[in-house]
C-alpha cells in the first residue's frame, strides 16, 4: 500500500432512480478506495450498479436520481455541494471512457478538435497549445500523430476507442474511470486496448477504474477486483486472492461460470435471477442463490467487513470462519 | 470427437458468398468498378449428426454469413451445400419449405427474437401452425409443452401463458431454443447463442445445447469466444477474411493451434486465473475489410511468420497437427521449431486444459 492517501475514496454510496412504478434503490452503500498507479476491476452482471455508482461519482446522473455518500478526491467531498463542487473536477481530475464511447464520435467534426474540446473547456490548454497537445496525446495512445485531422469514419473500431481514451486523457486527470472500454472489440483489439491501458496507468501512475462483466479481462488488467451484487459490494480484493481465496461464494460462482480456455472444469450457470432494487431487500442478497446460505442469511444482511489483508467480503460465512480460527 | 457414424448431415464445398458494395449514383455515372465483399470465400467443411461445430473468428470475418447461406436465408454465389447427402444449393424456395423444419436458426438477441405480445406458448406454437403439423390445437399443445420442456422451462404450465417481459434473459433464449425444437429438427444453427446473457446464465443455455448434441442433433455454433469454443464444441473451424484458416477437433486447435492467425488468437484470449499470465502475441492493425483481399495467403500482411512466398501463394487447407486437423499455412509442418520452444504463444503452460 502506498505511503499516500488514496487519489479517490468513495463512502457508502447510494443511489435512487425515480421511476413511474416506483423507486429502484440501484446503489445500496458501495465503498471503496483507489491509490495512483493502482488498477481495479469493478465487475457484476448486468443490473448490479457498476455503470452507476461511477457515473454517481462524477455527478453524471440522469435527473430523476437521488444520490448519497461522499467521494473523496485527494480527501475533499467532491458530492458535498452537488454539481458546483464536483464540475471542476470532472475531465480534469476525473475523467471517463464511456460505453461505447468510440460510437459517440461527431461525424461531422475532425477527431483532433474533437479532442481539443475537453481542453479548451477547462481552460487547460487553447489554439495552437491545445494542437500540440493532441498531437502529443494520440503519440500516447498509439495514433499516428497525422491522423488529427481525420474524421471519425476514417478510424477503426480500435482506432476510435484510443481516441476516445486520448480524449479522456486530454486534461491530465488522476483518475480514469473507464465503463466496459472493450466490450463492443474483437479480441486481438481489445488485448491492444487492455494494453495500453496498462501502459498508461503505470507511465502516468494514473488510477484506472475498469468496470466490466468480464471476469477474464479484469483478471489479466488488475492488481485488485471489486465484485458488485444486486448493488452493493460482496467481495473487494487482490485479484488472485479473489481468484484463488474467494471470500463470498458469488465471487467463487461467477469465476466457476466464466469459461476459460486453460481450465479443465465444466462451467456451471448460477441458479435464480439477482433481487429487484424496487423492493427492500431483506437479508443477504445473494441468499436466495447462494449455495452455502445458512440460519442467518435470510434474515441479517451481511455487514462489508475486512476479512483478511487488503481483502474485504459481505458474507456470514467469514464469521464462522472466524470464530472457528479463534 | 462424437465422429465416424453415417453420412454427414451437412457438406459444405468450396462455399462463396458476396455483397455487391454500393457505388452511389456518383460512382455508377463515374464508371466506378463494381465491389464485392467477398464474406465468404472457399468454406468448406462438414457436420454429422449428434456433432457440435464451431465457427470461430472475429467480427466481419465472414462466420454469420457461412451459417446464413448454408440455411438458403442468402443466396450463395458458388460451392455446394448437401444436408443429408443432397444437393440444396439450387432447391427454390417452395422446394426448401418441408427441409426447414429440419434446420432451425437460433439468433443471438432472445430480447430481439421474441415478440413482445406473444405469449411463450404462441412463440412456439407458431412454427407448427406455420408447417401445418400438430394435428389439433390439443395436438400442438402437447408438442409445444415438450418443447417447452426439452428447452429446460419446467414445469412448461408455469411458463406456456407468460410475456418475455416476464422471463429473464435466460428465459427468452429458452423459448427462442424450445420455439426451434418443435419441429423437431435434425441440424441446429445457433448464431452467438449466449453473448447477450449474463455470465451466470450462459453455461445453462450452453449445456442445454450439448444435451441436445448427445440426443443426436448436429449443431453449428457461430461465436467470437474461443473459451466457449473449446469448452463445448467437438471441432473448432476458425476464420479470417472469408476462409477456414485451420479446422480441427476443439482440444488440438486450441492446444496446438498450427495456423499463426490461430496462434494468435489463442494468445490473446485472457484467462480468468490471474496467475495464468497470457503470452499475448499481438498482431499490429486490424483485420481489413473483405473487399480488398489481399493477394497470396490473406494473413500474410499481419503475419508475424509471413515470407515471400506467402504474397503470392494462396494456401489451401491442408493437414497438420493433431488427427483431422488442417491448416491453410504453406509453413505448416515447418513450424515444428516453434512447438519446440514451448508450443508458440498459443500453447498453455501449468494448466493444460483437460476436459475440453
Amino acid at each position: 500500500m502506498s505511503t499516500r492517501g488514496p487519489v479517490l475514496r468513495v463512502e457508502d454510496l447510494h443511489v435512487w432512480f425515480d421511476l413511474p412504478g416506483g423507486e429502484l434503490h440501484a446503489v445500496q452503500g458501495v465503498s471503496f478506495e483507489l491509490h495512483a498507479g493502482e488498477r481495479l476491476g469493478l465487475v457484476g452482471e448486468s443490473g448490479c450498479g457498476k455503470t452507476t455508482s461511477i457515473l454517481a461519482c462524477i455527478g453524471l446522473l440522469p435527473p430523476n436520481a437521488s444520490v448519497a455518500g461522499r467521494v473523496y478526491l485527494n480527501d475533499r467531498d467532491i458530492l458535498e455541494g452537488g454539481e458546483s463542487t464536483v464540475a471542476p473536477h470532472r475531465w480534469k481530475d476525473v475523467a471517463m471512457v464511456f460505453q461505447g464511447a468510440m460510437n459517440a464520435f461527431n461525424p461531422v467534426k475532425r477527431i483532433g478538435d474533437q479532442i481539443a474540446e475537453p481542453m479548451e473547456l477547462h481552460r487547460t490548454a487553447k489554439g495552437r497549445a491545445a494542437r500540440t497537445r493532441v498531437v502529443e496525446l494520440f503519440e500516447m495512445v498509439g495514433i499516428a500523430p497525422e491522423r488529427v485531422d481525420r474524421y471519425p469514419h476514417e478510424f477503426s473500431g480500435g482506432m476510435r476507442q484510443r481516441a476516445a481514451i486520448a480524449m479522456a486523457l486530454a486534461c491530465n486527470p488522476q483518475v480514469l474511470l473507464a465503463d466496459e472500454p472493450t466490450t463492443a472489440l474483437d479480441v486481438m483489439v481489445q488485448a491492444q486496448i487492455l494494453e495500453l491501458l496498462v501502459q498508461l496507468s503505470e507511465e502516468l501512475g494514473l488510477a484506472l477504474v475498469l468496470v466490466t462483466h468480464d471476469l477474464p479481462v479484469v483478471a489479466q488488467t488488475c492488481g485488485r477486483a471489486a465484485v458488485m451484487y444486486a448493488g452493493r459490494m460482496v467481495e473487494d480484493g487482490a485479484t488472485t486472492d479473489l481468484y484463488h481465496d474467494p471470500k463470498h461464494p458469488y465471487t467463487r460462482l461467477l469465476f466457476s461460470a466464466t469459461p476459460d480456455l486453460y481450465a479443465q472444469e465444466h462451467i456451471v450457470s448460477i441458479p435464480g435471477v439477482p433481487p429487484r432494487l424496487d423492493r427492500d431487500i431483506v437479508g443477504c442478497p445473494f441468499q436466495p442463490r447462494c449455495d452455502r446460505a445458512f440460519a442467518p442469511c435470510p434474515t441479517i444482511a451481511p455487514p462489508f467487513v475486512t476479512v483478511a489483508p487488503r481483502h474485504a467480503a459481505a458474507c456470514h460465512l467469514n464469521d464462522v470462519a472466524l470464530e472457528r480460527t479463534q | 470427437m462424437s465422429s465416424d457414424a453415417g453420412a454427414p448431415l451437412l457438406e459444405v464445398e468450396d462455399l462463396v458468398t458476396r455483397y455487391p458494395v454500393s457505388r452511389g449514383l456518383m460512382g455508377t455515372i463515374a464508371g466506378r468498378p463494381r465491389l464485392n465483399v467477398h464474406a465468404a470465400d472457399g468454406i468448406s467443411f462438414s457436420l454429422r449428426s449428434g456433432e457440435m461445430l464451431a465457427i470461430v473468428g472475429e467480427s466481419g470475418c465472414g462466420k454469420t454469413t457461412t451459417a446464413q447461406t448454408v440455411m438458403r436465408m442468402i443466396e450463395p454465389d458458388g460451392g455446394r451445400i448437401r444436408f443429408r447427402g443432397s444437393d440444396i444449393t439450387t432447391l427454390s424456395h417452395r422446394q426448401m419449405r418441408p427441409l426447414r423444419r429440419q434446420m432451425q436458426l437460433i439468433y443471438q438477441d432472445p430480447y430481439e427474437s421474441l415478440d413482445p405480445r406473444f405469449r411463450v406458448g404462441d412463440t412456439v406454437e407458431e412454427p407448427l401452425i406455420i408447417h401445418g403439423e400438430g394435428g389439433t390445437k390439443d395436438g400442438r399443445d402437447k408438442l409445444v409443452r415438450e418443447a417447452l420442456e426439452r428447452a429446460g422451462l419446467s414445469p412448461s404450465e408455469l411458463y406456456v401463458e407468460r410475456y418475455p417481459h416476464e422471463l429473464s434473459g435466460g428465459q427468452r433464449q429458452r423459448v427462442a431454443i424450445a420455439a426451434s425444437l418443435v419441429l423437431n429438427p435434425s441440424l441446429l444453427v445457433a448464431d452467438e447463442p449466449v453473448s447477450m446473457l449474463d455470465v451466470s446464465v450462459r453455461a445453462g443455455i450452453l449445456d442445454l445445447l450439448a444435451g441436445l448434441r448427445r440426443a443426436g442433433l448436429g449443431i453449428l455454433m457461430i461465436t467470437h469466444d474461443l473459451s466457449t469454443a473449446a469448452h463445448y464444441a467437438d471441432r473448432i473451424a476458425v476464420m479470417y477474411l472469408g476462409r477456414i484458416v485451420e479446422i480441427g477437433s476443439a482440444k488440438e486447435v486450441v492446444r496446438r493451434p498450427q495456423h499463426p492467425y490461430t496462434r494468435a488468437l489463442v494468445s490473446v484470449v485472457p484467462s480468468r486465473d490471474p496467475r495464468t499470465g497470457p503470452r499475448p502475441q499481438l498482431l499490429k492493425g486490424e483485420t481489413p475489410n473483405a473487399v480488398h483481399i489481399p493477394p497470396g495467403c490473406r494473413f500474410h500482411p499481419r503475419c508475424p511468420q509471413a515470407i515471400e512466398e506467402c504474397k503470392s501463394v494462396d494456401p489451401q487447407l491442408r493437414p497438420a497437427g493433431g488427427e483431422g486437423q488442417e491448416a491453410a499455412c504453406i509453413l505448416v509442418g515447418h513450424n515444428e521449431h516453434l512447438d519446440a520452444e514451448g508450443g508458440g504463444p498459443g500453447a498453455p503452460t501449468a494448466t493444460a486444459p483437460g476436459r475440453i
